[in-house]
């Protein structure tokens, strides 16, 4: 045998995705979107005169002006600056959420797909058990149940947020699994978790990831729908969904308080969706 | 040969059906399990919690009256213990009273579900034709100007926050027009800004999944067979095209029944309607954990209950269907999998 089974695994997958990026215009726009934001809140953050928190009542619900971009709260806060740190909160957390889910989903379906015999259907009970729960009435179930708070919100979302992940991986390593590759892997008798490691897991990264920025944009939509409810980041903190929730009682009087940071998510949202829509599109379509 | 017969019976009709009833047992206990343990597990001393929400403002309850609630609730019973009381409670159709008013939690519930399905309801017949609708113009001329606009209109629609969005009705239609009441039940017209926020969301989502299933569909090889055969363009896409697109869809159209419990959740507060969504929150809230377990309960037994009738239906619709599967959702292709509740996800896959 002097064929390695790594000369037999369809590891095209990263040049595809270099590939992709290169010739095409719109991921590349997208992309370069992507990370504009990013470094437009960093300079943001950076270059405002203003503190988030800090109140300033000779200058209460101004409108959009030269030096408030976005107008200022009831408490005389520069939104555009409150939107700036709110995107830590709900870009951030929700990041951590969705990768938090897509390593446990992972891992189950791994186990659940590859271990297979009582395992499977013992962990896709479980993984049934768990998605039968709409996601946002279990979150508000948990965490208000537990208390609101931000790390009760993560709990809340994290558990509610892998068994996406369990189900595709599982029926990806099912498929892969009967591949000659692996075949010939466990007949050379490398060990299981380098099997799994070194075989299974690069030939599903890409449909995890495709998954991970859907799970993305989602969490930030309920991130925010949670701490608008008051189930979430609570109050003085400057999150999206805390901000609209700050700004309902002065809807009519200063509409401004609610626009900015409505736009603010759905600009984001939309932005990792349509980034999401095209690495599918380019990755998963060719074979 | 009988016994032949009876290892053949398990693989077929019978079979099917016996593993999936014993998976959805499976299932609805493990559901019931999990939402057991949520509130077992939940923080704090809960006869306390139910003295302070059944005697509200009153300060400290006095100690005989939470040793009093502590042994009637069987609070102090090993989990195995009170799991089986609720359980058997529930089995005889008992779903306990409301903590704060004393009120049966099935007659709080009830009115309460009529609210909602009145308001999924108007939702859905706002939002599928216009989702139909939609998918038509882009199919009408792939790639044209037409087509990208339903895709955009879709997307953003799925991108939308739906509270802001609701919010927004508010500003333009309730405060600044004043065509439209803002808040509140009662008459049909305060029925409309509601209808038409979840309605956004059931369009974003169907649109895609529509256009792409239709997409599919209008490009399998057997339409060209047809075409050679001298069918009508009509006939083919009212009997071919629509109706191939039809399985995947309704598959989606029930999961989104399902989902529309959640956003109505955030519709019903944003609007300060009654219904299931502002009940769940004001119990959350109080701390009124009999309707909390309940209604977890609900939404999870109806997310299992539809997906299990969504199942058979296709077995009817799609006779490829009707072939053994290993376990309850298995069947389904692996990207519907993966967009169970994030129809984003499908466009144009496999």
């Amino acid at each position: 045998m002097t064929l390695s089974p790594a000369d037999a695994l369809p590891v095209q997958t990263k040049n595809r995705l270099r590939q992709a990026m290169a010739q095409d215009r719109f991921v590349q726009f997208l992309l370069l979107s992507l990370a504009g934001l990013v470094a437009l809140a960093v300079a943001g953050l950076l270059l405002t005169p203003y503190d988030p928190t800090e109140a300033d009542f000779l200058d209460r619900l101004a409108p959009p002006s030269l030096s408030h971009w976005f107008g200022t709260d009831q408490l005389g806060r520069d939104i555009a600056t409150r939107i700036l740190y709110g995107s830590g909160w709900s870009i951030g957390l929700a990041l951590i959420v969705s990768t938090a889910g897509a390593v446990i989903g992972t891992i189950v379906g791994l186990m659940a797909g590859y271990v297979g015999r009582w395992a499977d259907p013992l962990l896709m009970r479980v993984t049934d058990s768990f998605f039968a729960f709409p996601e946002l009435i279990a979150a508000i179930a948990i965490s208000g149940i537990i208390g609101p708070s931000t790390n009760n919100m993560v709990i809340a979302l994290v558990s509610v947020s892998w068994m996406k992940f369990a189900r595709l991986t599982r029926t990806l390593t099912l498929s892969i699994g009967h591949k000659d590759f692996v075949v010939q892997a466990r007949l050379n008798r490398l060990p299981q978790w380098l099997i799994l490691w070194r075989h299974i897991l690069p030939n599903l990264r890409m449909s995890i990831l495709v998954l991970w920025t859907s799970s993305w944009s989602k969490t930030i939509l309920a991130i925010s729908g949670l701490s608008f409810l008051g189930f979430g980041v609570q109050p003085p903190q400057a999150e999206w969904g805390a901000m609209l929730l700050d700004g309902k009682p002065y809807m009519q009087t200063a509409p401004h308080l609610m626009i900015f940071p409505g736009l603010a998510i759905l600009v984001t949202v939309l932005a990792i969706n349509l980034t999401g829509d095209q690495l599918r599109d380019r990755l998963q379509d060719p074979t | 040969m009988n016994g032949r017969n009876r290892t053949s019976a398990l693989t077929g009709i019978h079979g099917i059906l016996i593993k999936r009833l014993g998976a959805l047992a499976v299932v609805l206990f493990g559901v019931s399990v999990l939402t057991f343990s949520l509130y077992y597990l939940s923080p704090g001393d809960k006869a306390l919690a139910i003295a302070h929400a059944r005697y509200m403002g009153e300060g400290n309850a006095p100690p005989e009256v939470v040793q009093a609630i502590r042994e009637k609730y069987a609070l102090n019973e090993p989990f195995l213990t009170q799991f089986k009381l609720w359980v058997s409670g529930y089995l005889k159709g008992d779903f306990g009273q409301s903590l704060v008013s004393g009120v049966p939690v099935w007659e709080i519930f009830l009115p309460n579900l009529r609210e909602t399905l009145a308001l999924a309801c108007s939702a859905l017949l706002i939002g599928l034709p216009l989702a139909f609708f939609l998918s038509l113009v882009s199919l009408w001329r792939p790639g044209s100007l037409y087509d990208r606009i339903a895709v955009a209109v879709a997307s953003i629609g799925a991108a939308v926050p739906s509270y802001w969005l609701g919010l927004m009705l508010i500003l333009v239609f309730a405060a600044w027009l004043n065509w439209l009441p803002s808040f509140g039940t009662g008459t049909p017209a305060h029925l409309i800004l509601p209808a038409a926020t979840l309605a956004v969301w059931i369009t974003a989502s169907q649109t895609r999944l529509f256009r792409s299933f239709l997409l599919e569909a209008s490009s399998s090889p057997f339409l060209e067979a047809l075409r050679l055969r001298g069918v009508g363009e009509k006939e083919i896409f009212w009997r071919h095209i629509l109706r191939h697109a039809m399985v995947p869809a309704i598959t989606m159209i029930g999961l989104d029944l399902a989902y529309l419990l959640e956003g109505a959740v955030i519709v019903e507060v944003i609007f300060a309607r009654g219904g299931i969504g502002s009940l769940l929150v004001g119990s959350v809230m109080s701390r009124d954990y009999p309707i909390v377990l309940f209604l977890v309960m609900f939404s999870a037994f109806s997310y299992v209950a539809i997906n299990s009738l969504i199942e058979a239906l296709q077995d009817c619709l799609d006779p490829r269907k009707s072939l053994p599967a290993p376990s309850l959702r298995a069947q389904r292709p692996i990207t519907t999998a993966s967009a169970t509740d994030s129809p984003d996800n499908t466009t144009g896959d496999r």
